[in-house]
């Protein structure tokens, strides 16, 4: 059913080229933290049209007259789907599931995974990006407060590992 | 020269195509390496296997390399590249929360994503999360606002702050890399499940460790940042001398000769 996983060295390889293909063209890094600030964004507008007016932090995202979802890291991650889901596909790896260690019930773990997904969000926007946005493409590019950063995500995760043991393993 | 789209090879709608192929391509390569299962991300926090670490580690080396060895070779301008500006406290304190919410959640914001298309549930889960996240970051900004702009020290690089230039960095980086190998796979021998984690050969991986070592070395040796700022001076001379030459021939020239290199700007993340 599930095929071994690619080897790790080999995959970093061709994400760093990934990545410098993003750079030779674009002259960015790659990211997707941002694509859910914009939903976010897009949704408050649809449900409170003009409550992310001036000084709001989701106006950043509506000074153009286009939709907020019209963003290349939107496009971006919309492709990085695709790109998944062709990997699983050709390795018939789609298996409807809840991911959990033996251990955990599977209500438990989609409420560790929900709290994880709004501490994620919370700070991917404090830290202006996420493990890719900001750890990937800023250490690639040798930026001081990204190295800081992806430090700062291993010490926070190994800190508190300890208290979802049951969880995963 | 690249970056191509500063350089007005192509426009908006152009590059979001682009951006939903350079997208296919990183979901592809992390759904082979395993990153859509929150299982094999989380190893990682217990020791029992460091993909994610060698993942990492081994796409920054391998784009810092490429980026230097591209403005070496005169394909990139690296001045035209966005660098992310460092805040320093909301980048530790932010780190610090992320990490929580990876080893709770089981994913990071584009893994999730590759968990999601792959069929899990908590990865859709996980995505409904991040976006209520980042609303109630955004209803929360004005109390935040103070801790979000603590420490700008603007868009320095490990090279303006310890004070050498960027291929001795990259030359350390490189050893600092090959240094983390060694003991992860110390480790994963250790704890991990051996049947369970991507073989390789011995030599292989010392084959591979030596020449990243020698690419440092080589950008150790040959200071892309003197070559990149030599490079600027020569290209800032030919362009005076071409408008020059076309202010004396032409009588009035339309558009001003730099008006080809259009330099678009974008925010970052």
């Amino acid at each position: 059913m599930n095929q071994r996983y690619a080897n790790p060295y080999l995959i970093g390889v061709l994400l760093g080229l990934v990545l410098l293909f993003s750079f030779y063209t674009m002259g960015r890094g790659v990211g997707s933290s941002a694509t859910f600030s914009r939903i976010a964004a897009a949704g408050v507008e649809l449900a409170v049209p003009g409550h992310a007016q001036e000084g709001h932090y989701f106006s950043k995202y509506l000074v153009d007259r286009r939709s907020p979802l019209m963003d290349w890291l939107v496009f971006l991650t919309l492709g990085a789907g695709l790109g998944g889901l062709f990997s699983a596909f050709i390795s018939h790896r789609i298996q409807g599931e809840v991911v959990r260690g033996p251990s955990i019930n599977i209500s438990a773990r989609l409420c560790l995974a929900l709290a994880g997904g709004v501490l994620s969000g919370f700070a991917a926007r404090l830290a202006r990006g996420c493990t890719s946005g900001q750890a990937l493409t800023g250490a690639s590019e040798l930026a001081f407060g990204s190295w800081i950063f992806m430090f700062a995500i291993f010490a926070g995760a190994y800190a508190t590992a300890v208290f979802f043991r049951k969880e995963w393993l | 020269m690249g970056p191509l789209y500063k350089f007005g090879w192509f426009d908006f709608a152009y590059s979001l195509q682009l951006a939903g192929l350079t997208g296919f391509m990183f979901g592809f390569v992390l759904e082979r390496a395993g990153f859509g299962n929150a299982r094999k991300l989380t190893a990682i926090f217990y020791l029992r296997d460091f993909a994610v670490l060698k993942v990492m580690f081994t796409a920054i080396v391998v784009c810092i390399l490429g980026l230097l060895y591209f403005s070496v070779f005169g394909w990139i301008d690296l001045s035209r590249v966005y660098i992310l500006p460092t805040f320093i406290w909301p980048q530790i304190v932010g780190g610090l929360v992320l990490g929580i919410g990876f080893v709770m959640g089981g994913y990071c914001p584009t893994t999730s994503v590759v968990a999601t298309v792959s069929g899990k549930l908590d990865g859709l889960v996980f995505i409904g999360g991040m976006i209520l996240g980042s609303f109630i970051f955004g209803e929360l900004f004005p109390l935040l606002e103070g801790l979000y702009e603590a420490g700008s020290m603007g868009p320095v690089r490990l090279s303006d702050v310890l004070h050498i230039h960027s291929g001795l960095v990259a030359f350390f980086v490189c050893l600092m890399a090959v240094g983390a190998y060694a003991l992860v796979e110390r480790i994963e021998q250790r704890f991990g499940d051996r049947e369970a984690l991507p073989g390789g050969s011995k030599r292989a991986k010392r084959t591979a460790a030596a020449a990243l070592v020698f690419l440092g070395l080589i950008l150790a040796i040959v200071n892309p940042d003197r070559i990149a700022a030599e490079r600027a001076t020569v290209s800032a001379d030919e362009t005076a001398k071409t408008t020059e030459a076309l202010e004396t021939t032409a009588p009035k020239p339309e558009k001003p000769a730099s008006s080809r290199f259009k330099i678009v700007a974008d925010e970052g993340c």
